[in-house]
């Protein structure tokens, strides 16, 4: 068996569902296989995306809604590249060097994999250097599956969007918040959270007590939630960047900085009528103060949507969007980047409005200080506080300082899985 | 092997059109190589170039660029946002045209195989070569850090050369250094389903060459003139010195954190103060390579000039410019530089600065005098013409001849700014 023939089998057996590893695909009796003309072979990283996605779709629902969704998707992820900059395609590694080895009995058929030593020890040898599928970092089975996540976002078969209720213009208050139609802003994750939860409580119109809620998180928090905010609006900012870019910066992003807010809302209803509501006891408890200071009154109940506002997504999300973002910017111009963006958050699973995330190590000294100098500000303002502005100051503890990037893959995976069950037109992307 | 290094170089390396009469050059790197200057050359000489059948599809200087960034999916400071179908654009003009096109832009060479079947689909039925141009690997090395530098990296010479000498190539940086600069590799994505006499490889001459070997080189493989289009260009990559690219380096990881957006960025620091300022210190140690690291170097280009003596490209120029000279100069650290040479580089870079912002003060003084004469000026008029008009609008009231003239001159305004 060649290097080629071997490669092209292991894609077949992929294509068709399976997710045997590489390592054990060499091992196995695959004899009689012909390589079409004109194939060229993936790298290892596309190989082993289609390979995890097996894998999770074997442990998932397990039906598909359309005949060879799957296989159609393994040829989308074997057909492109991965977006952006990373890693050069790699090649499998495979059997003794230049021996074409790799038989079963012949022990490790990755034993001739290039040594790591020194480069001149790869005499003749160009290119990426070969890898087991197995150990290609996650980071690069991340890209490859982003570019196939934005293609399936992308596809001209994808059912109509559906949002047009998104789009529509939200009342005058809801367009301060992002929401409608109560007086609320500050952390935007939570202003949505509690707004739905007020809509679902009845809560649907501001009471004759007219007022202003400012619904205050932690500020590590609050900068989370903006930046969760801004990566629903399109920016393919990485966490990491977007806190270092606000923490050389004297000002801060809108809805993080709360005496700014305060000042503004004061400046139109009178500071009496801003409340700082400090939401760290969770939506339910933020969603009673805020109905009792705006003296909401009870009405027909609501369905709870997540199509207004920003959608609490949990980290690996964001991290998703954010990646995706980066893609659809150079693919698309800006109506259907925004649809497709519009389409993957409705598809993304959702979190806790509290994201499990906290400002890099590196960040966390400037953060205390800014933040410890925004309570102040909130405490001596003059404003209704409900909770302790003290609790505004991040604890950092016991938070992850990044998304996970286990749990970014896992997102790509299952999205495209979903996004590819779906019935497709002609015209549809697919790739051979 | 091609010509010697200052020898005299032949006519066109490429026959008479296809019959199909379509025919692409697609210049895929290296970065470092005087691609910039063969952009320059093409891009001013578009016109006349047209003329002779050569087409260099280009509306602006940077459309390639953007064309390049379009097939990778690459971002690039949101400037990828005016990329949007930039590749498709660029294939269609080359699709169309009866005659020879050429496409350039070095950061094509780290497309990936799926990436090139795109490109050279997208040529439809046209006879495509590809056209790299290579620099020996030991002047490559610190030109491309210093490339890093001048691109907000921060990161050190020590670490960098660990990064790319890592067999592993991980990470984004040492992945992105081989895909521009192995240039075997690069040549067998673009050129692996090509005849080999459709891959040309131009050397880049040793320092010492005649000033215009380089572009008759470039000319000869792309069937133009050299001498009908003597180049005029000043645009090039000025290389830094080591205190000049240190410095660059220490700002960057002072003006990263939210200082200076991008488009500041490029302005200020990389244009200003490298290219117009900095480069032009030509007294200050050059950037090479510590002993461990050139002598791998040497052995790596040793490999490469086999593997591409076999593969029977079409070399103009000569192999043996890929071989790193055999007298090393003294290394000079930019980790670590000589103190008074990075403060001079400083001093200057400042002054650069305060003259700069003197100019723009200077600038805005006069802007702010200008918007003050048209305000007074705006005023004037104003007040003149309201206070006719309101005299006129008062009598009108009183007279009805007048009301009447009034009203027919109104209507008459209204027909002659709907037909206007």
């Amino acid at each position: 068996m060649t290097y080629l023939q071997d490669v092209w089998s292991w894609q077949q057996h992929l294509r068709s569902g399976g997710s045997t590893s590489w390592r054990e695909w060499l091992l196995t009796d695959r004899t009689g296989v012909a390589v079409p003309a004109g194939w060229s072979e993936p790298g290892a990283a596309q190989l082993e995306v289609v390979r995890r996605l097996a894998l999770r779709r074997l442990g998932g629902p397990g039906s598909e809604d359309r005949p060879g969704a799957f296989a159609d998707l393994a040829d989308l992820v074997t057909s492109r590249s991965g977006p952006g900059r990373g890693l050069g395609q790699q090649p499998l590694a495979w059997g003794p060097e230049g021996t074409g080895s790799g038989h079963p009995g012949e022990g490790d058929p990755l034993s001739g994999r290039f040594p790591a030593s020194t480069a001149t020890s790869r005499r003749h040898r160009v290119g990426a250097p070969p890898v087991d599928p197995a150990e290609v970092p996650l980071e690069e089975l991340v890209r490859v599956g982003v570019g196939a996540l934005t293609e399936l976002l992308l596809d001209p078969g994808a059912p109509p969007d559906g949002d047009r209720h998104s789009r529509r213009r939200a009342p005058a208050f809801g367009r301060m918040t992002g929401t409608a139609p109560f007086l609320l802003d500050g952390a935007p994750v939570t202003v949505s959270a509690v707004r739905q939860a007020l809509a679902a409580a009845g809560h649907s119109k501001p009471g004759a007590a007219s007022g202003v809620v400012l619904l205050a998180e932690p500020f590590d928090q609050a900068l989370a939630q903006a930046w969760s905010a801004r990566v629903q609006h399109g920016s393919p900012a990485r966490w990491a960047g977007f806190v270092a870019r606000w923490s050389g910066r004297l000002e801060l992003p809108r809805s993080a900085d709360l005496p700014t807010l305060a000042r503004t809302w004061a400046d139109r209803v009178g500071a009496a009528q801003v409340h700082v509501v400090v939401a760290t006891g969770g939506v339910q408890e933020a969603s009673r103060v805020a109905a009792e200071v705006l003296g909401l009154r009870t009405g027909r109940r609501a369905t709870p949507s997540r199509q207004h506002g920003t959608a609490a997504l949990p980290p690996a999300g964001v991290d998703v969007a954010r990646r995706v973002n980066a893609v659809l910017g150079v693919r698309v111009a800006p109506p259907e980047r925004e649809a497709a963006l519009r389409r993957l958050v409705r598809t993304l699973p959702a979190g806790p409005a509290r994201m499990a995330l906290t400002v890099p190590g590196r960040f966390q000294a400037r953060v205390l200080e800014r933040a410890e100098r925004l309570a102040t500000a909130v405490r001596e303002g003059g404003y209704p506080v409900h909770g302790s502005p003290g609790a505004l100051v991040p604890g950092f503890s016991g938070l992850p300082t990044r998304p996970d990037l286990q749990d970014t893959l896992e997102v790509v995976l299952a999205t495209c899985l979903g996004l590819a069950r779906r019935p497709r037109s002609e015209g549809a992307v697919s790739g051979g | 092997m091609g010509d010697p290094v200052d020898g005299p170089v032949d006519g066109p390396v490429i026959g008479p059109l296809p019959p199909g009469g379509r025919r692409v050059l697609v210049h895929v790197g290296a970065p470092k190589t005087g691609t910039s200057f063969v952009q320059d050359v093409l891009w001013l000489n578009r016109h006349s170039l047209a003329e002779q059948g050569f087409l260099y599809p280009a509306e602006r200087f940077d459309e390639h660029f953007l064309a390049a960034l379009d097939l990778l999916e690459l971002p690039w400071g949101g400037l990828e946002r005016q990329a949007v179908g930039a590749w498709d654009r660029l294939a269609e003009r080359v699709r169309a045209w009866q005659g020879t096109a050429v496409v350039s832009h070095e950061i094509l060479a780290t497309a990936t195989r799926q990436q090139v079947r795109r490109a050279l689909e997208s040529f439809g039925d046209a006879e495509v070569h590809v056209v790299l141009s290579a620099r020996d690997l030991v002047r490559q090395i610190p030109a491309e850090w210093q490339e890093n530098v001048k691109h907000r990296r921060t990161v050190g010479y020590g670490e960098f050369l660990d990064r790319i000498t890592d067999p592993h190539r991980t990470g984004e940086l040492a992945s992105w250094f081989w895909g521009v600069q192995e240039v075997p590799d690069v040549l067998d994505r673009w050129g692996g389903t090509l005849p080999p006499e459709r891959v040309h490889l131009v050397t880049v001459p040793k320092p010492g060459a005649p000033r215009d070997l380089l572009w008759q080189r470039f000319a000869s493989v792309l069937g133009l003139d050299a001498s009908a289009l003597a180049p005029e260009t000043n645009r090039s990559n000025a290389s830094l010195g080591v205190p000049e690219t240190a410095l660059i380096r220490r700002i960057n990881e002072r003006v990263n954190n939210g200082v200076l957006r991008n488009e500041d960025y490029r302005e200020l620091v990389r244009e200003l103060l490298a290219h117009r300022t900095l480069s032009l210190r030509t007294g200050s140690p050059r950037l090479g390579l510590p002993p461990d690291v050139r002598t791998w170097a040497v052995d790596l280009s040793e490999e490469w000039i086999e593997v591409l003596t076999e593969r029977g490209y079409d070399v103009r120029g000569d192999l043996d410019e890929l071989r790193p000279d055999r007298i090393a100069p003294a290394f000079s650290d930019p980790d670590d530089p000589d103190r008074d040479d990075l403060a001079d580089a400083a001093v200057e870079a400042v002054v650069t600065l305060l003259d700069e912002v003197a100019r723009l003060q200077g600038t805005e003084r006069r802007l702010a005098e200008d918007l003050e004469a048209a305000y007074v000026e705006l005023e004037r008029s104003r007040s003149l013409r309201f206070r006719a008009k309101r005299r006129l609008v008062l009598e009108a009231d009183r007279r009805r001849a007048l009301a009447l003239a009034l009203a027919a001159y109104r209507r008459l305004r209204r027909s002659s700014s709907r037909s206007a």
